[in-house]
Parts: structure tokens; sequence; C-alpha cells
């Protein structure tokens, strides 16, 4: 049971107080947010409007200790849909303020830089969508150098800086370099032979776990799985290394297709375009290496194309068609 | 509708437009066109046979495009009166209905529209309403996904005499749905398009929803919901009944519907706020409960008719709790949803309401009105030499003043509600309001100034509301310092800016403007215009040299007698906290800046002799008048 002598009044005024949090209690609390996002499918405790809710009663305890207020990555795909016009990831914001000045910090993993690779190139802090990464002058071997420093209050694990790194300095838990390639290869995947005239493409697929909405359509592209196709989730198309993608076109990958949010409906803000245009760049140097430009794919999948994505691999595999393999 | 085609005293002008309208209540004249049907009224039997031979085929805007109709039709079966009418924009002239229509020669492709004016007494605008469009919200995908309907689609759907004869189909492909979704709220309660509740949607969902419960008893029927508002006799009754029958009600707004690429199905998605889970729905159907909006044409017609409209875009009535069924135009009167959006059973009782209203107009030979109306000085008004001025004519909101270049403005008396605004607006003093003439309010300032007017508030408060918020401050029995000395005036709007300056000229300590709040003027726009009109003197005063807080701007409603009190004494603390020497020297600084404006004042022997200000009126023994 809730006491209201347990609640504080005053916690819903100093959310109001912060820009972007005095929309507050215009939440009538349609749910429209809720089942807009995303992130419930990974996190099923993830409600914003419970949050709001928790908030806008005064459970300033509650609300400022949970792990829930940090999960917010303001893709803002519930901003537009909401009827009350409420910038959810604002006041998510607003309350995430006021959690950091009371000491909170964030549960999650946040992208980490080791400080004897990293040259101070500042590729990561521009590929940022968050401008959570900025360089300070640390000393390295008794010689002051600028480094980049992630800030763990502001960093969503999207791992665009991991792909942008060009000196692999930067790690994030769960989605390094190394444990992508275990998953890419795993069962023997990678050194497969690619097939033979006549026979299906090999295709790996790196997916934006964002990307598709409902369990049961990434069940059914799990399932899909066989020596045809490997599928690789990622936290965001825009962390697609390209050095990844010749590695497995290299090592028996006769396609690979990275699939990314819909215009204006990336979860970390702009990883889509970063992924897009990744994959525009690799696909013009491919082709003029002569390897063909038709090898790598990018696809954008949108929030109500439902069941789209066994059709966009098809496709692929078509384009194929009789596949040459990559020398060296 | 038949009835009335009956009456004797009834006459029906469809397919018209109404093209002006001029006059006053118990005088307008309003001009019609009535277009051209191609068919001879008199000789149309409605027995259909051109219909038949028609070739063309086109959507059929009545069964909201699910059924073809042709190019001479009637919009429905039982459309009064059942005349034939030819849509010139898509017959092609092939002369088939004539050859049908035979002996009867009742088609006639030489008539052209015919404009008549009608002399009459009273008016009821009851234009209706419109369906919102739903596919400006991507996220429900209707205009994309074959299987989602409008309610109003689903409303031909299960009409015995609609297209499918009352089966109820998927649009897709022909099936009955085993089951159906319906969405409320679409594009109503909803910021981004109209913030209104439309109100009945919440009915008509439930009624659906039985209809089809008791058409197909093993369908699946989900209602997704933020409110269920059933506030009228026997609704909430209907609603457990549909309860009862097994209709399932979610508590959750969806937030996007997806489409199964090869069944057509569709997923719903939605959280289910009873538990707090999102709920993904398979369903056959989906039907948005599509809000009702003002019709396309509803600015036209208030323009015509000169109506004012609410924020959502309905026709305003004059007022919301003592004069629903009015127009702020007397003799004007609104009915059903295009007042607002409404029931059958309110847009009845708000029909047979007009229709009374009416009859109070129609049955009298002559009518009251106040005598506080306003009238123009021929004399005196620029327009009349040839000056253009019309700054009178926005300042009405009844559109009572008409003003053309050369000749002087003239007021509509039975149009004006006597607010004042345009007696405050002319910058000639053209145009005087009955009993509360520049003379009467300046004599008032006058002697509430008489004595002491450094250490008083002198306050001009509306009659409506502030000076009836001052009333029950006293009858409240809040107390209140004793500095303060009201002009009443009928509506902030008659105060003019230099009313406040002649009091300053005089010697006041503070001035207090009061008027209704923004949504409560009595006169529409009333409070707008003084607000803005007092914005500009605030700058004004400052230059003057009169320190900003000595004037002062407050909307204060009729029941905030308590706030009256409280800025009353606000006033009085800051009027005494400014020093007495500090007041005099800015009203001695201000006055001749402020006399120079005044001069057109002087014009008029009574009130040179009413501005002139005696030895022993103003403090110091100073001699103003000059």
């Amino acid at each position: 049971m809730i006491r209201s002598s347990e609640l504080d009044p005053g916690f819903l005024q100093e959310v109001m107080a912060i820009p972007g949090g005095e929309n507050l209690l215009h939440c009538w609390s349609c749910g429209t947010c809720a089942a807009t996002c995303l992130v419930r499918r990974y996190d099923p405790s993830f409600n914003p409007r419970l949050i709001l809710r928790k908030a806008g009663i005064g459970m300033r305890q509650e609300v400022l200790s949970s792990r829930e207020i940090w999960l917010c990555s303001a893709c803002d795909a519930c901003y537009p849909r909401c009827p009350q016009e409420i910038h959810i990831s604002e006041v998510m914001r607003a309350i995430r303020t006021i959690a950091i000045r009371d000491g909170y910090a964030p549960p999650g993993p946040s992208a980490e830089v080791d400080s004897a690779l990293c040259s101070g190139c500042a590729v990561c802090t521009r590929a940022c969508p968050y401008g959570a990464i900025d360089r300070v002058p640390v000393i390295v071997d008794g010689l002051e150098r600028m480094i980049a420093q992630v800030d763990p209050n502001t960093c969503m694990a999207c791992g665009i800086c991991v792909a942008a790194c060009p000196s692999g300095s930067i790690s994030l838990e769960a989605v390094r370099n190394e444990e992508l390639l275990t998953r890419m290869s795993a069962g023997g995947w990678l050194a497969g032979q690619s097939q033979p005239e006549g026979g299906k493409p090999r295709i790996l697929a790196f997916v934006c776990q964002w990307s598709m909405r409902s369990d049961a359509e990434w069940a059914e592209v799990e399932a899909m799985q066989d020596d045809s196709l490997r599928v690789v989730n990622l936290p965001c198309s825009g962390r697609v290394d390209p050095a990844l993608v010749l590695l497995a076109l290299a090592e028996g990958a006769d396609g690979v297709l990275v699939v990314g949010c819909g215009e204006g409906e990336c979860h970390y803000k702009r990883g889509t375009y970063l992924g897009r245009g990744k994959v525009a760049l690799l696909r013009s140097v491919l082709e003029q290496t002569g390897i063909g430009m038709e090898r790598v794919r990018f696809v954008e999948l949108e929030a109500l194309q439902r069941g789209a994505l066994p059709a966009l691999i098809a496709d692929m595999a078509a384009a194929l068609g009789q596949p040459a393999r990559v020398s060296g | 509708m038949v009835d009335a085609a009956r009456h004797p005293k009834v006459e029906i002008l469809s397919y018209s437009e109404v093209e002006r309208v001029d006059g006053y209540i118990g005088n307008f004249l309003v001009g019609v066109a009535q277009k051209p049907r191609y068919v001879i009224a008199d000789q149309c039997t409605g027995c259909g046979d051109c219909a038949r031979v028609c070739p063309i085929e086109i959507p059929n805007a009545f069964e909201m495009g699910l059924a073809p109709r042709k190019a001479i039709d009637v919009p429905h079966g039982q459309a009064v009166p059942l005349v034939y009418t030819i849509d010139m924009d898509h017959c092609i002239q092939c002369f088939k209905c004539v050859t049908a229509c035979g002996h009867r020669d009742a088609i006639d492709f030489s008539q052209e529209a015919q404009y008549s004016e009608l002399d009459v007494g009273a008016i009821i605008v009851a234009t209706g309403f419109e369906s919102f469009d739903p596919t400006v919200i991507p996220e429900y995908g209707y205009g994309v996904y074959p299987n989602v309907i409008t309610a109003m689609e689903l409303e031909r759907l299960d009409n015995s005499a609609g297209p499918t004869v009352g089966r109820l189909v998927r649009p897709s492909d022909g099936r009955e749905p085993a089951s159906m979704a319906i969405i409320q709220c679409v594009g109503s309660r909803d910021k981004r398009y109209n913030e209104y509740c439309s109100g009945f949607c919440c009915m008509y969902a439930i009624k659906n929803a039985i209809l089809m419960k008791q058409m197909i008893p093993s369908m699946e029927i989900s209602i997704f919901y933020m409110d269920i508002r059933t506030p009228s006799k026997g609704y909430e009754e209907f609603y457990n009944q549909a309860r009862k029958m097994g209709i399932r009600f979610i508590h959750g707004r969806p937030s996007q519907i997806t489409q199964d690429p090869v069944t057509h199905n569709l997923f719903v998605e939605a959280e289910d706020q009873e538990l707090g889970q999102v709920l993904e729905l398979e369903t056959d159907l989906v039907v948005l409960s599509a809000a009702a909006i003002p019709r396309a044409d509803a600015a036209d017609v208030s323009t015509k008719l000169t109506l004012s409209r609410s924020p959502g875009g309905f026709f305003m009535e004059y007022h919301p709790k003592l004069r629903p069924v009015d127009s702020p135009t007397d003799g004007i009167f609104l009915a059903g949803a295009a007042q607002g959006p409404k029931d059958i059973p309110a847009s009845v009782s708000q029909g047979s309401a007009a229709a009374a209203r009416a009859a109070r107009v129609l049955s009298s030979d002559t009518w009251e009105i106040e005598p506080i109306i306003a009238s123009v000085d021929p004399d005196v008004c620029v327009s009349a030499k040839g000056i253009k001025c019309g700054l009178c004519v926005p300042a009405c909101p009844y559109g009572a003043i008409s003003c053309v270049t050369g000749e002087a403005a003239h007021v509509t008396s039975a149009k004006c509600h006597g607010c004042g605004g345009c007696v405050a607006e002319c910058p000639h003093s053209a145009i005087s309001q009955h009993h509360f003439t520049d003379v009467q309010i300046v004599a008032q300032l006058r002697e509430l100034l008489r004595d002491n007017p450094e250490e008083k508030i002198l306050a001009f408060m509306c009659h409506w509301c502030s000076s009836a918020g001052a009333d029950m401050a006293g009858t409240s029995h809040f107390e209140y310092p004793a500095d303060s000395r009201g002009i009443r005036v009928m509506c902030s709007a008659r105060t003019d800016q230099d009313f406040v300056l002649e009091a300053f000229r005089r010697g006041a300590g503070m001035v207090l403007l009061s008027g209704c709040h923004p949504q409560d003027c009595h006169y529409i726009t009333g409070q707008q215009v003084a607000a803005k009109r007092f914005d500009r003197l605030q700058d004004q005063i400052q230059r003057l040299g009169i320190s900003p807080e000595r004037f002062r701007i407050e909307w204060i409603s009729a029941a905030e007698g308590e706030k009256y009190a409280r800025v009353i004494t606000e006033m009085s603390e800051t009027l005494k906290g400014l020093d007495r020497e500090q007041i005099l020297s800015e009203n001695r600084g201000a006055r001749d800046a402020i006399e120079r404006r005044l001069r057109r004042w002087k014009a008029s022997p009574q009130m040179a002799e009413l501005m002139a200000v005696g030895a022993d009126e103003l403090p110091g023994g100073e001699e103003l008048d000059r």
C-alpha cells in the first residue's frame, strides 16, 4: 500500500521546475507511450507511463532509485504519438538530472576507453549521438595526452563509438568486436564454403535489435537461420564495423545485409543514418575493387512494416545470384 | 423530413446554398442560390428509370465510398425531396436518361442556377458536423490497411439499406470477420488534432458492438478506450449491457496497428492499463471511432452570418450556460452538432429549443433591446468627409457597424449589444454609447477624484464580471481598504485609454482596469480588445514618467470577490509604499503631455467644462486649467 505520508509532494514541483519536466501532469495515463516503447522487449519492467505516474504522485525515493529511469534512450518514438504532446524523454531527462544530483548512477554498462590505445582523435566525440564523450587531459606514461572519456550518466550503450573508433580503443560489454565475431562464426558458420553454382548464397544479416517490433517476428527470423543465413543482432545498425563486414565476406559469406530502423525511427537518434552511410561507402569501395557492390546492402525496416524482413533477405539472395568468392 | 416537406408552412430548398445574409433580427434578407438539378422537380416522379440506364458509376459519398452511384441519382433512398439530380462533373451527356424518362419529360439540360432572396425573421443554423479523416494518423494505417475502417463506414456496412444489405464483411477479402477491435478517441482528445472530446463516440461504439454481437454472436469484440463516458439517462445501463454480452473493454490507447502481409489480419498494440502490460491483439477488423469535426465550410458560414467560432471550430453560442441556443447575433439560433459535437437526443432538444426561440421572434411585431446602444454622430465621423478610417468596424464583435468611405459609419441598432467597444476605439469621439457617454464617465471620474486624489485607487470595472466581483466582495464581507473608487462600464472594451490618462491628470494615485477573464467575456471579444489596448497603454504610461505599478490590469470574474478584495488590498499597500511627493511630481511631469493628448475632448463645451480643474481640487493648490 502507498501511504500519502510516505510520499513527497514536492517531488512533482522539483521535476516540473527542470526544463522539459513541466508537462508531467498533462499525462492522463493512456499507455500509448508504454505500448510504443521498444525498451520493454528487452526489459519488460520498463514502462514510461508508470514512471510519469509515480513521479506525479510523489514517489520520490522509488523513482530516483529505480533502474528503469536510465533505460529511455530518447528515441522519441512515443513523443509524436502522445495525445497530450508530452515530450516523455525530456521528462525522463529531468528526473535523471535530479537522480544524478542526489548521487544515483545508471546501472547499465557504458562504453569504456582504453587510455593506452586512445589517440585522442575525437572521431568518437563526433559520432556519439548523445554527446556523452569528451576529451580530457590525462597523464599516460608521464606524458599529458588528450584522451576520450565517456560520461556513464549519458552513455546509452548504442555501440556507435565502438564501431567509429579507428584505433579500437573503445569497447562495450556484450558488443565487443571479439564477442560479435564469436556470434558471427558460431558453429563454424564463417568457415563454411560458399555454395557452388546454383546453390543458395550465404547471407550474414546484422539486424538492429529495435528494427523489428514484435517478438513473434524475431522468433520467425531466428528460426530461419541455417547454413545460408546467419543473423547477428546489434544494439544499432550504427554499431556495424566495416572491418567485420569485410572479414565476413572474406571468410565465406556471399553477402552481408545490414538492417536498421526506418527513417526518423532510430532508437539512438541518428544511428540508422550512420549505419546507412557506412554501408554506402563500403559499397562504393567494393565496386571500385571489382568485388561488386551487391555483396553488401543496407535496408530500413519501418515500424509498421510487419513481417517484411524474410522478403528483404530473399530479395538480397536473389540479387546475389551466382556469387563470386572474394579473393584473399 | 417527409412531414416537414408536406407541411404547408415549410419550404425545403435542397441543393441550394446561402450566398449572403443581410439585415438584422426580424428583417433578414437571405440570398439563396439554387443549383441546377437538370431535372424538373415537378415532373420527376422519383421512379429511378434514368439512374438504371445511366452508364456512369462514381463513388457514393452517402455510402462512404463503399458503393457506386450513378451520374444521375438521389443521395439515398429516403431522400426528400425524391428528385433525381445530374452530377455534371461526371455526366458524359449520352442522354440515355432523357430517353428513359420518356413522356414524363423531366430532364432539362438547359437549367441554370436560380438566385432568390428570402425575407425572414429568424435563422436557425443546423449545418451539422463532419467526420475526422484518420489518414493523417500514420500509426493506425487507415487508408493503407484495407481492414481498418471508420465507424461511419461500419454504420453503412451494418445497415440493411447499405451496400452489403446489412452483412458485415472485411474489405480485404469479403469474408465475415470473426473478431473486431474498436478504437476510441481517434482524432479527438488528442492535442495533435482536436483537444475536445467528441462526446457521442463512446455510445455509438457500444451500440455498434452490441449490434454486431447480436448479428454475429461468436464475434470477439474488443473496445480500446481511455475513458468511457456515459453521462446521460440510460447510457450507463447500456454500457453494462454490452459488458454482460461479452464485449471486452480494454483500458488503453493503442500505439500502433500493424498488418500481416498475407492474411491482412491486424495487430493492435496497446498497454492494458489494468495489467500494466502491453497487449498485442490480433483481429480481423479494426474500427476507428473518428472525431466529430466542424464542417469544412464553417469559416465561410461564420463570415456570412457573423457567427463566431469556439476554439475547436464549432459555432459559438451566446453564453455556454444561460443562452446555449442563441448565437451572438440576435435572431440567429444554433441547433445540433454545428454548435458542438452532440448525440441525437441532445441535437433534437437543441433543435426544438431553437425553433421555440425563433418562434419568439416571429410572433412579435416589435423587438425590445437594451437602451445602451451606440450611435454615430455623422457630423464628426471622418469617414463622411472621405477619409479612410473604419476603426470601429473590427471593434464590434457583432458586425453591427458598417463603414463606407464617403459616408458616416452606421450602427445597426438591432444588432448592437451595447458593449461600447467601438466608442473607445473611435479616435475622433464620433461614436457615443447611450448612458455611458464620455461626458457621463468623465463627470464621475471628476467627482470621485475631487478630494485627495493621490490617495485614491480609481477602478474601472466591467458590468458583468468585475463589478459583480466587487459586489461579491461586499456581500461576502471580505474586508479591503476604503481607498478605491469604482466606475462601472458595460465592458472593459468601453474604457478609453484617455480615461486612465485623465485620472492621472487629475492626480489619481492608482488606476485599476478590470474585466472578465478572456473566456468569460459577455461581449465575445471585448476583453481581448481591452487587453490589447491597455497593454499598449502600459508602455505609454512609462514613457510619461509614471511608475508602472500605479496602473494595474486584472481580470476578475463575478465569483472572485476574494480576488477583488485582494487586488485592492495589494494596490493600497503599494500606494502607501510610494512616496507622496513622488506621485505628485510624476503627475505634474506627465500633465502637459496628457493635456496635449486630450485636446480633442475640449472641442465639446461640456467636456471642456468637465476637464477644468479648480484650484481646490489638486494637492498643492496648483492651477491646472490654462
